[in-house]
């Protein structure tokens, strides 16, 4: 949708609407940033999507890694010999790079390095909404929290001084109201990436035996040290508005931010704001300050109390006497799900006294009765989707029974009726080896169902283990050569890189045979008849088993008709219909609605694929001619 | 309430196009020097579930999203989606809607039918009297093609006239928003949801 190679132009001072993701994107051209890793997901894509379309224009080197830790061990190992580099990814993310970063914080970094984690609270499109900025906690790293798309690019930029400086990776932490908001951002001038590094060899520094461990994990808290320094003195942690009373002070950061100021005009309150862009290390000396010119201080963040934490241990240093309201010993605020400016009115008003000038009990009153019995309209697999007849051919097989350990993608949304595919589903890669332990302790057939991008990123360890400890598990890889859900990123399967262009396709039946297992079959899962048999086969198997479902993705594959002109013939339901519903019953396609009692094709929605051919007993559906 | 803001709800169905009018809106606002944000939801939310975007411009404005019974105009992309965004609805909304219906796939399945025409519009009206339905799809296929029917329902917003953005500036940013080839579809899918509107205008 939006013309990228806007992010291209040398213009400074130009204003520009940029979604927060395509700010940071920006702030790592204007930061001369040489090398860009991610491993997709949601709120994080645009950043390095955005990246992948101009890198080549750019003069930079973008890839999408097999996962996090491949991302930032590839990223430090380029900031090691001096090149400026970043690596995005989303919350969950984090815990997979998590090995890498505790200990990169010892070894630290030449080249100036940004790891920007994007939070997901509220779960949008994500499996949990933890708070990532316990990770600056835990590794001893520096971290930056934008509120908005001005503030993400240039914090880019700020992270990169500080990670030079210190000699460190900075974490850059957003929230999806960050990354997702599109906001005028006003450009600074370009650099030009450095690509060129050198390795200097440094077996103290960089190897992480015990013997050099002990003394870097000193330098590491003497680095933080200045850390804080830099903090007191951050132009992004600020007092943004002073009161006149001096008696109510808010201290806030990130998306709350902004809640937190517009529910303080809300109310009409008389209060100073702290707003605080590097949120570790803290600047102390500030807050302690800060604390004593007030009676009450109210903190305002979304989800975790961070800075409460934190900001209470300050005051019972520096300003005993000060009373610190937050979401610790009373919740004023929530810790689970987003705030709002509704929500942080409210607690503002709780704690102050103030009443809301809205009735919003009224209004929610009212919209309860309005949307009663309205019908949910929850995501769902398209029109088209090969998930779909994957479902399909394994529900044919296995009817009712079978435990099906799932894991995350598009075909996550099996889970709904009529397929009702997913009996359990934690964290990527996870469907292969808790298959396992259900089949060694259940008399149960166990199928694990991993797409082709989260079977590169995650799954392989655990089909080895299959193979090793021979778990009698059936491995269906719904192969629909895409990471469809975050975007549709190219991976090892499809043969095209993070810059565009051509590389070797890394079979994923290769892998599989690779690994030891010994019964492994691709399949198309349009052809059902074909499937049918695969899969009884392989669920007889004793051992561990593949199955490739492949047929791509009915969004790309749509899309690319489209743009070739190529006409897409809906299927018709002829006059031999019965209204058996036996389609509506089985697959729960978006394009087979029923319409006053009848069954109807909705022609801007079929793809034509042709499933519910093989599922009408009747004949009733045809294709147009 | 406060002058300072301007608020636009776009509620509808992942793959109807919110985003693009969310995104014209916003260009075109810059266009014209003003602070603005637009929320979007991506990921999970798009696979043809319930969308909502969310538009706010003015001076003062810093959280993207909009707050309940805040909304200057609702924009329903669809009759349903319409009314599950009527929380941020009150009696100084206008609320414009497509009468295009999307079946939930709930429907089918639980052997519902879709709910009364009359039935929304009442429900509409518990929140505000200022209500205009637009048909998307008759005026979209004049266009060119029914994929035009979010820029159908965004000339009809500019036509309410409560919009602080001028026509020129939203049609400057369709253009550099729209691939080349779909311009010329999309700046008159714009012009006709405008003067649909219009003229409803004059005959009430
Ligand atoms: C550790 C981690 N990284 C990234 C994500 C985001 N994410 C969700 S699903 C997915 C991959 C989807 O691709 P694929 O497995 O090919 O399935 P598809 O959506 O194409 O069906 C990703 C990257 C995540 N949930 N967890
Ligand atoms: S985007 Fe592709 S993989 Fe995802 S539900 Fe749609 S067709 Fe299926
Ligand atoms: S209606 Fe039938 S052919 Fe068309 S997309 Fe749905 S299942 Fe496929």
């Amino acid at each position: 949708m939006p013309n990228l190679r806007v992010l291209l132009e040398d213009k400074p001072e130009k204003r520009v609407l940029l979604l927060g993701n395509e700010a940071i994107a920006r702030g790592a051209l204007e930061a001369g940033i040489g090398v860009v890793t991610t491993y997709p997901g949601t709120p994080a894509s645009e950043i390095a999507d955005s990246i992948s379309e101009i890198a080549a224009d750019a003069g930079l080197y973008m890839e999408y890694s097999i996962n996090e830790i491949v991302a930032v061990e590839v990223a430090a190992g380029a900031a090691s010999c001096g090149v400026r580099a970043l690596t995005a990814m989303k919350h969950v993310g984090l815990n997979v790079a998590s090995d890498m970063l505790m200990t990169l914080a010892y070894a630290g970094v030449r080249g100036g390095y940004v790891i920007v984690t994007a939070d997901d609270p509220e779960c949008y499109s994500s499996q949990n909404e933890q708070d990532n900025r316990f990770y600056a906690l835990l590794s001893n790293l520096p971290c930056l929290e934008p509120s908005n798309p001005q503030e993400a690019k240039d914090m880019t930029i700020t992270a990169i001084e500080i990670s030079e400086k210190l000699e460190l990776p900075v974490l850059l932490r957003t929230t999806t109201r960050v990354s997702h908001t599109r906001g005028p951002v006003t450009y600074g001038r370009l650099a030009t990436p450095n690509l060129k590094g050198k390795f200097v060899k440094d077996v103290k520094r960089l190897v992480m035996v015990p013997a050099n461990s002990r003394p870097k994990h000193e330098v590491l808290l003497r680095a933080m040290e200045r850390a804080k320094e830099i903090s007191e003195t951050s132009p992004h942690n600020k007092v943004v508005r002073t009161s006149k009373s001096k008696e109510l002070g808010i201290v806030s950061s990130s998306s709350a931010y902004n809640y937190a100021v517009e529910a303080a005009d809300l109310l009409g309150l008389d209060a100073s704001i702290l707003k605080l862009g590097m949120t570790h290390p803290l600047p102390e000396k500030m807050i302690g300050e800060y604390l004593k010119k007030h009676q009450k201080v109210i903190i305002v963040e979304e989800l975790e109390p961070y800075l409460e934490m934190q900001i209470k241990a300050i005051a019972k240093d520096k300003a005993p006497d000060v009373d610190i309201y937050g979401k610790m010993s009373k919740r004023y605020f929530p810790k689970e799900g987003e705030l709002s400016t509704r929500v942080v009115a409210k607690g503002l008003a709780d704690i102050t006294g103030k009443g809301l000038p809205i009735d919003f009990s009224e209004i929610k009153e009212k919209y309860d009765e309005v949307s009663k019995n309205l019908p949910a309209r929850p995501p769902i697999l398209c029109a088209g989707c090969p998930h779909r007849a994957s479902f399909y051919d394994m529900r044919k097989v296995v009817g009712e029974k079978t435990i099906f350990a799932t894991d995350i993608g598009c075909y996550a949304l099996g889970i709904a009726p009529p397929l009702n595919v997913g009996d359990i589903m934690i964290c990527m890669g996870a469907s292969i080896g808790t298959a396992q332990g259900i089949s060694r302790v259940t008399d149960e057939n166990t199928i694990a169902i991993i797409g082709d991008s989260t079977f590169f990123h995650a799954g392989i360890p655990g089909l080895i283990n299959a193979v090793y400890n021979n778990h009698k598990v059936v491995v269906a890889v719904l192969d629909n050569l895409t990471t469809a859900m975050t975007g549709h990123q190219p991976h090892p399967g499809t043969g095209v890189t993070g810059m565009q262009s051509a590389s070797e396709k890394v079979l994923i039946e290769k892998i599989a045979d690779g690994c030891g297992v010994k019964y492994v079959r691709v399949v198309d899962p349009f052809k059902v008849s074909e499937t049918e048999t695969a899969l009884k086969e392989a669920l007889q198997n004793q051992g561990p088993s593949v199955l490739v479902f492949r047929a791509p993705c009915a969004l790309v594959a749509v899309r690319e008709k489209r743009s070739k002109g190529i006409r897409i013939e809906a299927y018709k339901i002829t006059d031999k219909c019965t209204n058996c519903m036996a389609c509506i019953r089985l697959l729960g396609c978006p394009a087979l609605t029923v319409e006053e009692g009848k069954v109807n094709i909705d022609e801007a929605l079929c793809t034509a694929c042709g499933l519910c051919i093989s599922v009408c007993p009747f004949k009733a559906i045809g294709g147009s001619t | 309430m406060k002058t300072d803001e301007f608020n636009i709800v776009l509620s509808g169905v992942g793959g109807q196009g919110t985003l693009l009018v969310a995104e014209v809106l916003g260009t075109a606002a810059i266009k014209e020097g003003l602070n603005v944000r637009v929320s979007e939801i991506h990921g999970m939310a798009q696979r043809g579930g319930a969308v909502v975007s969310t538009v706010r411009i003015g001076e003062k404005v810093q959280a993207p999203t909009v707050l309940e019974g805040q909304a200057d105009v609702l924009v329903g992309f669809e009759p349903i989606e319409t009314v599950r965004s009527l929380r941020f609805a009150s009696e100084k909304t206008a609320v414009l809607m497509s009468d295009e219906r999307i079946f939930p796939s709930e429907l089918a399945a639980k052997k519902m039918t879709y709910p009364d025409m009359k039935d929304i519009v009442e429900k509409i009206h518990r929140f505000t009297g200022k209500i205009i339905i637009v048909e998307t799809e008759k005026l979209a296929r004049e266009a060119g093609s029914t994929l035009t029917q979010n820029i159908v329902l965004l000339g009809a917003l500019a036509a309410t006239e409560k919009v602080p953005i001028k026509n020129e500036s939203l049609i400057e940013a369709i253009q550099e928003l729209v691939p080349a080839k779909h311009v010329g579809m999309n700046v008159k899918a714009f012009k006709l949801g405008y003067e649909y509107v219009k003229k409803m205008k004059v005959q009430a």
